[in-house]
């Protein structure tokens, strides 16, 4: 598979739904992320973002997550973090996107922040 | 006969034709040969002569003259035309008898005429003589019979051998005979006798360009011919009809419409040649049918060559006019986008530089005089790069350029600036963004952040200090506040970068990080500041940039 038609592997937890964004995220592979992103958004409902494997993201990549927000907040969905891997982290402090995004540590605090229980 | 290591047919296994066609034929082939020594000639032999006559006068070959005598033919048609004639009938009869199992010879001759007759087509559009390219045609593929008749075992092949494309078959010829068709008739053509550029012709029509001399008008249209034929016996016609379309074109200057026609003229006249020729034919099938399914094909694949080549080409020339439009549309809007950048002048205390790592930036800068003597500046980064982030920018520094003359403070400025672009917001974008308002009286800037990489100021004795932000970028938060920073200034530098500085790469290909940046700022920190902006950057663009790097340094008035 290339880089550019990645498929990044999406994972259900009760009504949210899980996306891990695996490797970089930049200019060539963000469109990507961003349509799977919003798809699940508008068919799905609430999408946590897992950045646990995410080896770099540049502005472009946190532009789609920007817009994952801003669409979750026109159809009061829930959009948060979750597993914030060092390189991104400091992308995220340095531009004060901390102040922007729910981010939590770990999966299960995630999902109780958004209002559910893992299924199963 | 064996056919291991056999390249070479020996004279005596060519078929020899008739001693007076034999005869006519040498006696044509001298530079001066009278008419009545011709017909005399053919005349010692009465069979040969009432046949000559009899195809003479045929519907086919007569073209509407009628001749009563061999003398009168000779004068009507001339002596070439005479001495074609006969060859078509030595060959014709030469293995006439033969009998190869599984091999039909009926069908064989059905194919010698369909190039016979191809072969007079073409060469009326090639201005050759018409009747020669028949008697080419005929004699093509004689070479194949030539080698059944040596090796009948394999009669067996010539029905698979017949559904193959001209260059299979021939590929295919190689691996049972260890010759060809065309190395046979060309022996032949020698042996016979049978003029230069006929032989030439006969022994070159499968030669491809590069193989020896070029291709001979008649050699053409016996190749054009032949993949003609094959059209009729071949399974894929879906590939035959392409070729014949791109040897017409190419050859004979025909479109497909008119190839299409001289396909289906095809079965006629082969039907009128056999009739003249005495040969034995099965029922010509009309070919309307089948070339309306090959073309159907070609249709839903639309692959005619000609087309194609066509189409190609002018997809090409389309692509590098809009190429070079987009190329002049870019630089315009690379000369729009470096106006909206302040004019440097001598006596500001404030300097930028903007390198865009495509045609347009993403990144921008601006800076003016206040009517109090405070000078405003900002440096933003547009997140991604392109296009559609320059249309952005564009619109960022209008949006400064207004506002900034009617704020006071670089916090209401950024908190201003943000909700125009929440209000407009697209894509996800934001921007990042430092705003700042020097008082060279007072030495001090007051300073807001956006999400910007931070700020640093650098003393005269190489220590530094980095204004980090407190707020995220704008365009993402609607009614967010953007806190103030006060910089006592003194004799120091502030610097303003976009990350493309810091993530750039220096000579040894490592991101240059803060501390590359710092590094750099010391050794050029003496130069006057446009040439410091200048040397700053340098190590930077040694590689082809992956973003946008802008550099912008604040510091006391000179003098």
């Amino acid at each position: 598979m290339t880089k550019k038609n990645k498929y990044y592997p999406v994972n259900r937890h009760g009504p949210v739904t899980v996306i891990s964004l695996t490797g970089e995220i930049d200019m060539q592979t963000s469109p990507n992320a961003r349509e799977q992103m919003l798809d699940i958004l508008k068919k799905k409902g609430s999408l946590l973002v897992d950045l646990s494997k995410t080896k770099y993201i540049d502005s472009s990549g946190v532009a789609s997550l920007v817009e994952g927000l801003q669409l979750a907040k026109s159809r009061k969905l829930s959009f948060a973090l979750v597993e914030v891997s060092h390189s991104v982290n400091q992308v995220l402090q340095l531009a004060r996107l901390d102040k922007v995004f729910p981010i939590h540590q770990t999966l299960e605090q995630a999902l109780t922040a958004m209002g559910t229980q893992e299924q199963g | 006969m064996d056919t291991t290591n056999f390249h070479t047919i020996k004279p005596a296994d060519l078929p020899s034709p008739p001693q007076t066609a034999i005869r006519i034929m040498r006696a044509c082939s001298r530079k001066r040969v009278n008419n009545e020594e011709l017909s005399s000639l053919t005349q010692n032999d009465p069979l040969l002569t009432a046949e000559l006559l009899r195809i003479a006068n045929s519907s086919f070959f007569s073209h509407g003259r009628s001749v009563e005598s061999i003398s009168r033919a000779i004068q009507v048609l001339g002596q070439r035309a005479l001495r074609n004639l006969a060859l078509c009938l030595s060959v014709r009869d030469a293995l006439k008898d033969c009998v190869i199992p599984g091999f039909d010879l009926d069908l064989f001759w059905e194919d010698g005429l369909r190039r016979a007759v191809s072969a007079r087509l073409l060469g009326r559009l090639a201005s050759l003589d018409a009747d020669e390219c028949f008697t080419a045609g005929l004699l093509q593929d004689f070479g194949l019979l030539v080698l059944f008749h040596l090796f009948p075992e394999k009669g067996n092949e010539a029905v698979e051998m017949r559904k193959m494309t001209p260059s299979r078959r021939r590929n295919r010829e190689k691996a049972i005979f260890c010759i060809t068709h065309d190395r046979v008739v060309e022996q032949l053509a020698e042996e016979w006798q049978l003029p230069e550029n006929l032989s030439l012709a006969l022994g070159s029509h499968h030669k491809k360009k590069d193989e020896g001399q070029a291709r001979s008008p008649l050699s053409r249209v016996l190749q054009g011919a032949d993949w003609l034929n094959a059209l009729f016996t071949v399974d894929n016609k879906k590939v035959v009809l392409s070729r014949c379309n791109m040897l017409f074109f190419k050859g004979f200057g025909l479109d497909r419409q008119k190839t299409e026609e001289y396909i289906a003229s095809i079965p006629s006249q082969t039907e009128e040649a056999a009739d003249a020729l005495g040969l034995r034919i099965g029922e010509q099938e009309d070919f309307s049918d089948v070339l309306r399914s090959a073309n159907l094909r070609l249709i839903e694949d639309n692959v005619s060559y000609q087309e194609l080549a066509w189409r190609l080409k002018k997809t090409l020339l389309e692509r590098d006019r809009l190429a070079s439009e987009l190329r002049k549309e870019l630089k315009l809007a690379r000369e729009v986008q470096k106006s909206l950048l302040p004019v440097s002048r001598e006596g500001l205390p404030v300097h930028g530089i903007n390198i865009s790592a495509r045609h347009l930036s993403g990144d921008f800068y601006d800076y003016f005089s206040l009517p109090d003597g405070r000078i405003i500046f900002n440096l933003g980064d547009v997140s991604g790069k392109g296009s559609h982030a320059a249309l952005l920018m564009a619109k960022i520094s209008s949006v400064f350029r207004c506002l900034g003359r009617v704020t006071n403070s670089p916090g209401e400025l950024l908190e201003r600036i943000n909700s125009e672009l929440c209000a407009t917001s697209i894509r996800g974008m934001f921007v990042t963004m430092v705003a700042g308002i020097y008082s060279p009286v007072a030495g001090i800037i007051s300073l807001a952040n956006a999400g910007h990489p931070p700020p640093l100021l650098v003393n005269r004795n190489g220590h530094f200090k980095e204004f980090p932000a407190e707020e995220p970028p704008l365009g993402i938060l609607p009614g967010q506040k953007f806190r103030e920073q006060n910089v006592e200034l003194g004799n120091g530098s502030l610097y303003i970068y976009s990350d493309g500085i810091t993530e750039g790469r220096d000579s040894e290909n490592q991101p240059l990080g803060i501390k590359g940046l710092l590094d750099l700022i010391k050794r050029h920190g003496n130069l006057p500041r446009q040439k410091r902006l200048v040397e700053i950057v340098k190590p930077l663009r040694e590689r082809p940039l992956k973003d946008d790097i802008t550099l912008l340094v604040v510091e006391m008035p000179d003098g």
